[in-house]
Order: C-alpha cells, then sequence, then structure tokens
C-alpha cells in the first residue's frame, strides 16, 4: 500500500469521457423517448498496484460505469484504453485475451454462482474457457486458489449454497483471480456480508493485491469499506465524477460539498463523537436521472450553491496533485 | 402520463397488429404458390365459367396489394363478400348473426369462472396445506381434466335425457339458442348448463393458478406490514394479498377470452347445438368455404386482439405500476 | 380498555423476560431467540445489534404477535403497559398492533402494497384503529405525511409507492407507524436498504419524532454506528441470545464482550489513522441448529478457555450487564493492549 499513483505508476486502464446512456419510453414515438445518462462523460485512470475506489450513492452510475469498463456493457461514447489500447469497440473475439486480464467481482455471491455447480467448476471454468492447462494442471490450480482466498480442498466437491456469505465471496474472489488478472473491479463486494465477516474479506482483497500485484477497481457506497481499500477515491453523483483525490485528502478535506455532506452522513460507532445534530443534512432526494437538473447537478440540493450553478456547469478541474473536483466554489 | 395515454396508444397498438394480421390471413390464401385461389374460393366441383366470374370479382389479375385492399374492401367496408359454397350467402352478416350467440356464451362462462376460481383461490390459500386446500385443489385437477366435449355430452344426457322429467332438470329448455331480446328468461335457461361446460376447466386452472399466486403475495414484506397495521387476516388476504394477484389473472384472463371468443368455444357449441361463431368456423372448414373461412379469421383475429387491448387497459387500471409516467 | 398501568411510570412501558422463541423443523427444533430479557422505560431509544441470525428480528417479530408458524413455540413474558402479550388473544392483540405498537421493517421498497395510494394505505390504518371518518383521516395523514418531512404531502398522498424513492417510501412507512400515536415503535433495520445520506435524515427523523410523539423505539440492525448515533440503550444480541446491555455511551466506552470487541473493530473507520488491516473476527456467524454447547461465540472467540464450556449467565452491574466469564481484571488487561491481529490467510 506504500504505492503512491499519479503521472508516476503505469497507467492500466483509462476511461476517456465514458458516456453510458439508457433509452427508456416509447421505441416508437420520438417525443415519448426519455434518455438517462447513467454515465455522463466520466474519465478516470486506474495506475497498476493502485486501488481506486469508486463511491456515490445508489442510481448514481457506480455499477454501469465497472460494467462499461469491462464492457459487459457497451459504452455509448468515449473510449476505455487499456494498457494503451482501445478497446471500446474491439469485437467479441479479440477482445477474449483481455477478458482474462480484466475480471469482476459482484455483490451477490449467491447469485453470481451457478448452484448446481461444485465449487471446483466453478472455480474451473475460467480456466476450462481460456484453455489454461491439461486436467490434472487444472485441479492442482483450483486446490492453490481455494488456499489463497483461505478455504481448503476439502470444499471442492461442494454447492454454493452450503456456504456461509462470506465463503462464498471467497469462493467468487477465487474464480476472479483464477487467470492472474491485472485488474480486479469489485462491484460492492462486501456490502451483501455481515459486518464480523466483511473485515475479513476486505483484508482478503488487501492481502491479495500485496501477494499478487493485483490492481482493482473498488465500487461500493459504503464510505468506511472505501476509505479502507482504496488509495485514490472518485466520488460519483447522478452519473459524473465530482471528485478525485487520494483516499485521505478526500476523506480529510473533501474538495466538493456533496462529498462533504456524504462523509459526514456516516454513522461514527462513537457516541462521544457521533453526529449528533452537526451533520449537513441534504435537501431533498437524488434528483430523476432522466431529468437531470441544469448546471452543476448537485446545484439544488447544495447549500453553498450560487446563481453560477444554476446555469453552468462545472467541469472536473485540477486543483492539486492527483486531486480534482468538479465545484465552481470547491471547499479547499 | 395519463390513463387516457396508455388507453390511446394500447389501441393504436391493435390496430397496428390487425392490420398484421389480416395481410397474413390475405397471403396465405391468396399468395399461396401453386394454388389457384379463384378455384377454391369457387368450391369442389365449380364450373370453369364460375372460376373465371371469381377472378374477375375478386380483382385475382391485378398486383396482390390491389387485391388485398378489394378483398378488405368487400369485408369491412361493403361487408358483401358472398359464399360460393352456400351459394350467395352474404358471410359478413352471418357472422354478425352468430357472433351474439358466442359472446353470450363466453361472456357468461367468463363470469362464472372468474367468480368461482376467486373462491376456490381464496379459500385455497387461506386454507393451505388444510384438508379444504387439498380438496380444492384434486377437484380442480379434476376438472381441468374432463375433455369439455364429454362433459357437454353427459350434462346432455343427464339434462335432456335421464333426468329430465324430474324435478331437477324439467326447466331445462330443449338445445339451442335463444336470443336475449326475445326472451331474457329462456335465453338464460338454454346457457346456464353451456356456461358451467365451458367454465369447468377454467375455474380449475385460474384456481389453481390463484392459489399459487395469493400464496406467493402472502410471504411478500407488504403482506407483513398489512399485518402489523392490525389489519384482520381476512382483510390482508382479500385486500392485499389478493387484489395483487390478480393482476396475474388478468393476463390469464385476455388471452383465455380473446381465444373462445374468436371461436375457440367450438366445441361447447357444437355439443349444445348453439349456432356461434365457432360452429360457423367449423362449418365453413369442413365446406372448405374460402370466403367465410376469411372472414371468421378476420372476426377471431379482431377479438383475440381486442379483447387483449381490453385486458392490457384493464391491468392498468389494476395495476398502477404500468402506467406510463 | 382500562389502561391504568399505561401511565404508572413505575412500570416499565415493556419488561420482556426470557423470551424463548424456537421453531421444530424437519432437522429437530431450532432456537432462534433463547431467553432474551430487557426493560424499556417511556420515551427511550432501544438499539439491538446483531448479525444475521442473532435473533434480533425474530425477537421484535414476536414482540408483534407477528410469529404465525405453526411450528413456531413462543414462552416467555413480554408485558407491554404491564399486560401480557404472549398467549394475548388474536383480536387483543390486532388492536394494539398498529395502534399502540407499531412496527417498520427494512425494506422500503417492498413494504408498501404496489397497487394502492399511499394515502389509502394509512387512512385503511387510521380507520381501523380510530373512528375518524374517511375525510377526517385523509386530513390527518396529510399532517402525518408532513410531520414526517415529506414535502407537498396533499400531492404524495395518491401517489402510488413506486412513484416514490426508497427514502420517501420508508418516511410513507414511518407516518403509518405513528397514525395511531403508538407508544412503542419497532424498527427493523430501517435504514439498511437506503442510501447514507437518506439514512442520516431516517435516523434524525426517528429522533425528533420520539419528541414530538413521546413514542418508544426499539431499533434493531446491525450498523454500530447507527446505534451509536441515536440509541439510548443498546443490547448486542448474538445467536439468540444477548450477550451484553449497556446503555449506550458505556458500551461504546468500556464494552466487556469479545464479541462486542470484535464488532466495533471490524468497523473501518470513517476519520483518523487507517489500519493496515482491519481485525476481523474469525469464522462466521453459527447456524443455529449446530450451536455449541455453553458459550455460543467461543469457536470465534480469541479470548475462549474452558470455562466457556458452560452457558455464560448475565452478570455485571444493573446498568452494564455482560454474558461472559471473563473476570474484570482480565477484561482490562486484553482492552489495554491493542487489538490483536488474526491472520487466517496463510502466507
Amino acid at each position: 500500500m506504500n504505492m503512491l499513483t499519479g503521472a508516476t505508476g503505469r497507467v492500466l486502464l483509462e476511461a476517456r469521457s465514458v458516456s453510458k446512456r439508457f433509452n427508456v419510453g416509447s421505441r416508437i414515438v420520438p417525443a415519448l423517448r426519455k434518455t438517462v445518462h447513467a454515465v455522463d462523460g466520466v474519465s478516470l485512470q486506474v495506475v497498476r498496484g493502485e486501488t481506486l475506489g469508486i463511491v456515490g450513492e445508489s442510481g448514481c452510475g457506480k455499477s454501469t460505469l465497472g460494467r462499461c469498463l469491462v464492457r459487459l456493457h457497451e459504452v455509448s461514447e468515449g473510449e476505455i484504453i487499456f494498457e494503451g489500447r482501445d478497446i471500446t469497440r474491439l469485437s467479441r473475439r479479440a477482445l477474449r485475451p483481455i477478458r482474462r486480464k480484466i475480471q469482476m467481482v459482484f455483490q451477490d455471491p449467491a447469485a453470481s454462482l451457478n448452484p448446481r455447480h461444485r465449487v471446483r467448476d466453478v472455480v474451473a471454468e475460467p480456466l476450462i474457457i481460456h484453455e489454461f492447462g491439461t486436467h490434472s494442471e487444472i485441479d492442482a490450480r483450483v486446490v492453490e486458489l481455494l488456499r489463497v482466498v483461505g478455504l481448503s480442498a476439502d470444499h471442492l466437491e461442494r454447492f454454493p449454497h452450503e456456504f456461509s456469505g462470506g465463503q462464498r465471496q471467497r469462493i467468487g474472489i477465487a474464480r476472479a483471480i483464477a487467470l492472474e488478472p491485472d485488474l480486479v473491479i469489485a462491484d460492492e463486494p462486501v456490502s451483501a456480508l455481515d459486518v464480523s465477516v466483511q473485515a475479513q474479506v476486505v483484508n482478503l482483497f488487501q492481502d491479495l493485491q500485496e501477494r499478487l500485484g493485483l490492481t482493482y477497481i473498488f465500487i461500493a457506497h459504503d464510505l468506511s469499506v472505501i476509505r479502507q481499500v482504496a488509495n485514490r477515491v472518485a466520488v460519483m453523483y447522478l452519473g459524473s465524477v465530482v471528485e478525485t483525490g487520494l483516499t485521505e485528502a478526500v476523506f480529510d478535506h473533501p474538495a466538493h460539498p456533496y462529498t462533504q455532506a456524504l462523509i459526514s452522513a456516516v454513522p461514527v460507532p462513537d457516541p462521544d463523537r457521533a453526529h449528533r445534530g452537526r451533520r449537513i443534512l441534504l435537501k431533498g432526494d437524488v434528483p430523476n436521472p432522466a431529468a437531470p437538473p441544469s448546471g452543476c447537478r448537485f446545484h439544488p440540493r447544495c447549500s453553498y450553491a450560487q446563481a453560477t450553478c444554476r446555469d453552468v456547469r462545472p467541469a472536473l478541474t485540477r486543483i492539486g496533485p492527483h486531486r480534482e473536483v468538479a465545484c465552481h466554489f470547491p471547499l479547499v | 402520463m395519463s390513463l387516457g395515454f396508455t388507453i390511446v396508444k394500447r389501441l393504436a397498438h391493435m390496430v397496428f397488429v390487425m392490420f398484421g394480421i389480416s395481410v397474413l390471413v390475405f397471403l396465405i390464401f391468396f399468395a399461396t404458390p401453386g394454388a389457384d385461389p379463384a378455384a377454391r374460393i369457387a368450391g369442389r366441383n365449380a364450373s370453369p365459367q364460375t372460376v373465371a366470374l371469381i377472378r374477375k370479382e375478386f380483382g385475382l389479375d391485378k398486383p396482390l396489394p390491389v387485391q388485398y385492399l378489394r378483398m378488405m374492401d368487400r369485408l369491412v367496408i361493403r361487408r358483401d363478400l358472398t359464399s360460393y359454397v352456400n351459394l350467395g350467402e352474404k358471410v359478413v352478416p352471418t357472422i354478425f348473426r352468430a357472433a351474439p350467440v358466442t359472446l353470450s356464451l363466453v361472456f357468461g362462462a367468463a363470469v362464472i369462472w372468474i367468480v368461482f376460481s376467486i373462491l376456490v383461490g381464496v379459500l385455497a390459500a387461506a386454507f393451505k396445506d388444510r384438508t379444504l386446500d387439498r380438496l380444492l385443489m384434486i377437484l380442480s385437477l379434476i376438472g381441468i381434466s374432463i375433455p369439455v366435449f364429454w362433459l357437454g355430452e353427459v350434462v346432455n344426457l343427464v339434462s335432456q335425457g335421464l333426468l329430465h322429467n324430474t324435478w331437477l332438470f324439467s326447466w331445462v329448455p330443449p338445445l339451442g339458442y335463444v336470443p336475449l331480446h326475445r326472451d331474457p328468461a329462456l335465453w338464460f335457461k338454454s346457457l346456464v348448463l353451456p356456461w358451467f361446460t365451458l367454465a369447468l376447466a377454467f375455474i380449475g386452472i385460474y384456481g389453481r393458478v390463484l392459489r399459487a399466486n395469493i400464496v406467493e403475495a402472502m410471504q411478500e414484506d407488504y403482506i407483513r406490514l398489512a399485518r402489523a397495521k392490525g389489519l384482520p387476516e381476512a382483510q390482508v388476504l382479500i385486500r392485499h394479498a389478493l387484489r395483487c394477484s390478480m393482476i396475474a389473472i388478468f393476463t390469464l384472463f385476455g388471452l383465455d377470452f380473446g381465444a373462445l371468443v374468436g371461436g375457440g368455444a367450438l366445441l361447447t357449441e357444437v355439443v349444445f347445438g348453439l349456432p356461434g361463431v365457432g360452429y360457423l368456423t367449423y362449418q365453413a372448414l369442413t365446406n372448405l368455404d374460402l370466403p367465410m373461412i376469411m372472414a371468421t379469421v378476420t372476426y377471431a383475429s379482431f377479438f383475440v386482439v381486442s379483447a387483449n387491448a381490453m385486458v392490457d387497459i384493464l391491468y392498468s387500471v389494476f395495476d398502477p405500476r404500468v402506467r406510463n409516467d | 380498555m382500562t389502561e391504568a398501568t399505561a401511565t404508572d411510570p413505575a412500570v416499565p412501558l415493556l419488561a420482556v423476560d426470557n423470551l424463548r422463541v424456537s421453531f421444530r423443523t424437519a432437522r429437530g427444533t431450532v432456537r432462534a431467540v433463547d431467553g432474551v430479557s430487557f426493560r424499556l422505560g417511556h420515551r427511550e431509544i432501544l438499539g439491538i445489534v446483531g448479525e444475521s441470525g442473532s435473533g434480533k428480528s425474530v425477537s421484535l417479530m414476536a414482540m408483534m404477535g407477528l410469529i404465525n408458524d405453526p411450528n413456531a413455540v413462543i414462552e416467555g413474558s413480554i408485558k407491554f403497559q404491564g399486560r401480557e402479550l404472549i398467549g394475548l388473544g388474536a383480536r387483543e392483540m390486532r388492536r394494539l398492533r398498529g395502534g399502540r405498537i407499531a412496527m417498520i421493517f427494512q425494506d422500503p421498497m417492498t413494504a408498501l402494497t404496489p397497487v394502492y395510494t399511499v394515502g389509502r394505505q394509512i387512512v385503511e390504518q387510521l380507520r381501523l384503529h380510530t373512528d375518524l371518518s374517511t375525510g377526517a383521516a385523509r386530513n390527518r395523514a396529510v399532517e402525518l405525511l408532513e410531520a414526517v418531512g415529506i414535502p407537498g404531502p396533499k400531492d404524495v398522498i395518491d401517489r402510488y409507492p413506486h412513484q416514490l424513492s426508497g427514502g420517501m417510501r420508508q418516511r410513507v412507512v414511518i407516518a403509518m407507524a405513528l397514525s395511531c400515536n403508538p407508544a412503542l415503535m419497532l424498527a427493523d433495520e430501517p435504514t439498511t436498504a437506503l442510501d447514507v445520506t437518506v439514512q442520516a435524515a431516517i435516523l434524525d427523523l426517528v429522533r425528533k419524532l420520539r419528541k414530538d410523539f413521546g413514542s418508544s423505539v426499539i431499533l434493531v440492525t446491525h450498523n454500530m454506528g447507527v446505534v451509536a448515533e441515536i440509541a439510548d440503550k443498546v443490547a448486542v444480541m448474538y445467536a439468540g441470545r444477548i450477550v451484553e446491555h449497556a446503555d449506550t455511551p458505556t458500551m461504546f466506552r468500556t464494552p466487556w464482550h469479545p464479541y462486542t470487541w470484535g464488532l466495533l473493530d471490524s468497523i473501518p473507520p470513517i476519520s483518523g489513522a487507517r489500519p493496515r488491516r482491519l481485525s476481523s473476527i474469525q469464522g462466521a456467524p453459527p447456524s443455529l441448529q449446530r450451536l455449541p454447547p455453553g458459550c455460543s461465540f467461543a469457536p470465534r472467540c480469541q479470548y475462549r478457555s474452558r470455562r466457556c464450556a458452560v452457558k455464560p449467565p448475565m452478570i455485571g452491574e444493573p446498568d452494564h450487564r455482560v454474558a461472559c466469564v471473563l473476570e474484570p481484571g482480565e477484561r482490562r488487561e486484553i482492552v489495554r493492549k491493542p487489538a490483536q491481529q488474526n491472520d487466517e490467510i496463510p502466507s
């Protein structure tokens, strides 16, 4: 975790103005068609060996972005550059060798594992698809993988439902790292787990990163978890990144009013320091992404908003080393 | 967007689908390679003159779109399409005469099967896994398994024959249809048995589906909240679980109702001697009466599609979530 | 109803004694709640913390009389305003439910009946428990929606649940719960399904409502942070039992039970130094069908010893009780040391 990031490291994955639009409403009558900008012009870089945390509330587009990055969704605009190569429009076939380098871990380990497959099959599947080796080589690799994620060879013949949530997530992780990927995109990997188990899985992610030199994009709504695992964070609101920076800097001195409100809303398990009363309460709800507000998307809820914020949409601007914010009146 | 808009949208959709069906039906009968439509319209053993006449009348030497328009004109606008098999019979008025019979039969049966299946579904769900539930489920399975023509024949045998002279069935009029406007009481009496005969299998199916839906709905969070409000169990079941389960039943109902009105009640009509559309279709098919087939198929598609449209509209009344907004 | 005891301050609002809930299953009896006892005073907020299978939700359902599984056996005593709820007739229980005792649930997205407007659902409850006419009930519903901070309540009352956001729906559920001025509100993970900013707003609301409506609240959650924010007292549950019970400041300043230590240490801090690794409790919450004899937490406990083979009784002081055999001296010794790292990854 000593690796500092930014221009010094080698960029592994880059998103350039990535947008993802979904059409809702009538397919025939254009007047009734609405376009939802689930992801709206996001640019990000992930440097080899780091963990980029993407945090935001439900509907902010963080999961859609994650899926776009691995091309589970096709992007509407923008490019995705992996190891210097534009993969945005590669054919399925051309994408295959890249797919093995980028793996995903999902939120619900129960839903992402086939209930009829034994653990052995679940973990071996990517190895078979990508022709890892002979039958016995694959077997040996599966056992090794289980050991790495804290399970044992005794678990090989069992079915996913025989495991606890934490163990199932370990299986999901074993599967994801089976092909020694460069990048793992984890979408809410601990949010379905019990608190005591959450910590184990967070630790596992960190251990694996150290041992295997993995790069992570860690998507979560839980700010405490993001703060623990990420070197760098990107805060998303209504499809756009509103702030990026090194984790400590962002959490200690948030530059965007939304980030500030988000952090202040986290309940602290310490009644002496609990926020009772001095928390920033946001006005209203997250607006409908099909009809986002004008200007700064956050202005209707922002207590610092001024006239400009209503009209002009702030661009993500560099305000310091490794630090960008999309706000006309940043707090730092 | 409002309910009104949903309805307009659905109706536009319906017109579009009906156009597609009429084109398809037309193509099947008039553009099948290797078959001369004129000869088919003329029927078996027709003279060459008749065939030539038909060719001219239907414009069969003109391009297909013109033929289609002419056909639609005669079918829908001028309604003077005539059958050559039953010499000179105008097919559209014939269908219009048969339609009330079918509608009477199917409407009545539908009311019966909806009422009884709700009863069966709710009772079975309320007494889930107890004797009443098991009994009702077995009975509905039996209802589903009995073929409607067999049941109809047995009903006739008993009510017209074996027990007709007892107090139980002496009120049953002879087979056949009496129009509603002529004698409402007799209309009703002549249809009671056909209604129940037709409804029985549907009561079985709907009752079972409804039970399953209610049982599933009873596991939902909103049921827990309804109980937490202090509602008595019967109200929880009927106002909340049944109300939400009815949505699934409507889809089924739309399909079945449309199909029955469109001629699916054929067997019941034949068994009880009711001259409905199903009966008409049956005759047209045995005689290979092409104009009549053309007309009944178009009629059937109209009813299937409009019943579905009706159900979709009802659907958005019953389930606010499907309204566009 | 004669409720002479209702206002007597000497009688606690709710007294639960040795509550046990078990379910008969094909593989034997599962005890979901195993001897839970506590008292809840007027206008008090009790937080019950626990993980899945701790029995916290089942306890709430038992208090609400909502366990209608024919295989369930409920024993012990639940006294609400001096009146025994266990064995109370269905009619009587229904009158309390939604009236004097109200409940809110975890997932606001599915908690409301989808086919009725929110107004109709609130009016339904008001008409059930009060003599209000439909019109008056509707006006009251508007007031309630306003009280829970819904903007434009006159408009919202005619909306369907799917037209509202999760936060708004949870406010509607809370408005419904408050509609009959309940003395006790049971909240089962009311903020778990919500975003943090919405959670903050809902917690604020609960605090405000305690002030305005004077209800006592039992809030079940897995989130120690939520409890610290809102509760006056905390009970930590594990495998069907309360393992530690204290007022909130005491619980967080000097927790006594190793499980409480573990829970507190597993939460990544939101400020201050970042630990290199989180300390975590090893293993997973036990299956209720295969509970160890003695202390249920022992298999996961770093400090287990031979003493743990016996079910530990609740000991300690009147306002801080714990079910653990560690002596006060031992506890102080352990707490003084920095939290041990338990590394279960072989390297």
